[in-house]
């Protein structure tokens, strides 16, 4: 196919000629063209800075003649004043001591009024005493180039506002989970007269808001209500339910403090609310104190929740039995299942949520369990209800991962007699 | 970790949905989905067979309240069979036995009674 070859081999003395008269073609410019028509600014000053002759290029932009420049005005005329002071104490001392100086940006002052970003350098030549005779200045237009370095520093600020506007929306956002997790809780359990009262709350992960609740607050000067529940499901919306149930349960209670009946009302209360869509609902128990000299009496209700465990003085621990009692909200009509104790001193109730019982364990990964539960409290019946959470949060805490859920703990007991509670040691 | 299946069998006398496998958050919109999407009806009721789920947290009981609500509102009934221990103590506990009709259950299989 070497027949078509579309570039045949030339002589090399034929591409010579043709790059010959193309630069002769260039070469026709003369110098003085070159200098008036280059791309960039030419001018020569005398020493003291008067303009002796510049090009036309450098006219153009400044949108000035010849005659109004040369002889009439100085260098530092075409500045702006900004330019003119960077000039006079750096441009000119620099340029007097080096002979010569290089792209340094000053702004050109135009006669319409505007101003040209420049690019600026300049030569001192000297006679052959090495005495300056005068200064040879280019100038290049560094309109794009400016234009340039202020869209890469406008795209800097406003990356940098972006940045801080996210830090500020995170802060924020902290700030309202922080003060929506308070909302859900007790800041501090108020004093009841008689007995003692202590809480934990474990949260599985720090940034999902907890489903899990507990409150203690007194009705009427002789009684005082509690609760502590657990909200399916995590994040805001569980919170939502959360928050609800709370506040419901306690104005609930200050209608009508008997257990059935407030947790009836929440039951209504949370199936209006999501009964359409998706299934909203929680286990929950609320019961009421009434110290009564030396004991106090528990009357409670349980809803679909893990039964209350009873520390007794004696080193007993049992469950208080409520079955029957049906998740919150699941029906329009639920059955709650009602249960009395009395605690005397040196007795605690501990109420839990089941993230406690639910823990994985040991290499099989095992539930923790209900039994493994009632064995570790009855090691903790000669204590009290500060030193059973604290027993119990040590316990959550050997689960490391096992634990995966948010756990509630509200242990609430009547004082000993003992004048401080130890433990039957055997001498 | 076994992932969930769900087999759906439609039968002379209804529809019976199996649940294999572990029930958990990651997996309980699945069943929700599948369960959604039967048609019931009060002479299609809908049998949840669990005898071979291994696993289930409180995701996997809102998955049962789901279908149930979903029977409901079709007027069909819903039982569940062969529900393994630990799933039938949960029940228990939150009071959704009362809810549900349970029954020991050889029929969709002929297998083995509730789990451990």
């Amino acid at each position: 196919m070497s027949r078509t070859d579309p570039v045949p081999d030339r002589p090399k003395g034929e591409a010579t000629a043709s790059t010959d008269a193309a630069f002769t073609a260039l070469l026709e410019d003369s110098a003085e063209e070159l200098y008036e028509s280059a791309p960039c600014g030419y001018l020569s000053t005398l020493m003291d800075g008067t303009i002796a002759k510049i090009n036309t290029t450098l006219l153009t932009w400044l949108g000035r003649s010849r005659e109004e420049v040369v002889g009439r005005m100085r260098f530092t005329d075409l500045l702006t004043v900004g330019g003119k002071i960077y000039h006079d104490t750096h441009y000119a001392p620099l340029l007097s001591m080096q002979g010569s100086i290089n792209g340094i940006a000053l702004d050109i002052k135009k006669a319409g009024g505007g101003r040209l970003p420049a690019l600026v350098s300049s030569l001192t030549k000297t006679d052959s005493d090495g005495r300056p005779l005068l200064i040879r200045t280019t100038v290049f237009d560094a309109s794009d180039r400016r234009a340039y370095e202020q869209e890469l520093l406008r795209e800097r600020q406003v990356a940098e506002g972006a940045r801080r506007r996210a830090e500020e929306d995170r802060e924020r956002l902290q700030e309202a989970l922080a003060v929506l997790q308070s909302s859900l809780l007790p800041a501090a359990l108020p004093p009841v007269p008689g007995m003692e009262a202590a809480s934990y709350y474990h949260t599985a992960s720090p940034d999902r808001l907890g489903g899990d609740f507990y409150d203690l607050f007194p009705l009427d000067g002789k009684r005082w209500a509690f609760f502590l529940g657990d909200v399916c499901g995590k994040g805001p919306q569980a919170a939502a339910v959360t928050s609800l149930a709370r506040y419901t349960l306690r104005a609930a209670a200050l209608h009508d403090p008997d257990p059935v009946a407030a947790l009836t009302t929440l039951n209504t209360v949370l199936h209006e609310r999501y009964a359409a869509g998706d299934p909203r609902y929680c286990t929950a128990v609320f019961g009421v104190l009434e110290p009564d000299g030396d004991t106090v009496t528990v009357q409670l209700a349980s809803g679909g929740h893990p039964p209350a465990l009873v520390l007794r003085e004696d080193g007993r621990a049992d469950y208080l039995p409520t079955p029957g009692g049906l998740l919150v909200g699941i029906l329009p009509t639920a059955p709650f299942t009602p249960a009395r104790t009395v605690l005397a001193a040196g007795d605690t109730l501990l109420l839990y949520t089941d993230g406690l019982t639910e823990a994985r364990t040991g290499d099989q990964r095992e539930l923790f369990g209900d039994d493994a539960l009632r064995d570790f409290a009855a090691g903790l019946t000669h204590t009290g209800p500060q030193q059973v959470i604290t027993a119990m949060t040590g316990l959550l805490n050997s689960f490391g991962d096992g634990l995966d859920d948010d756990t509630a703990l509200l242990a609430l007991g009547v004082p000993t007699n003992r004048p401080h509670p130890v433990s039957d040691t055997p001498t | 970790m076994n992932p969930l299946t769900t087999t759906v069998q439609e039968t002379g006398t209804g529809t019976v949905l199996r649940v294999a496998g572990e029930l958990d958050y990651s997996t309980a919109a699945e069943l929700r989905q599948v369960v959604t999407g039967l048609t019931l009806g009060p002479d299609r009721p809908l049998v949840l067979d669990l005898g071979r789920l291994d696993f289930c947290d409180s995701s996997g009981i809102t998955a049962f309240i789901v279908a149930r609500n979903h029977a409901t509102a079709a007027q069909a009934r819903i039982t569940l069979v062969n529900v393994p221990g630990p799933v039938l103590r949960v029940l228990h506990v939150t009071g959704l036995d009362q809810v549900f009709t349970l029954e020991p259950g050889t029929d969709t299989r002929n297998r083995g009674a509730a789990g451990s």
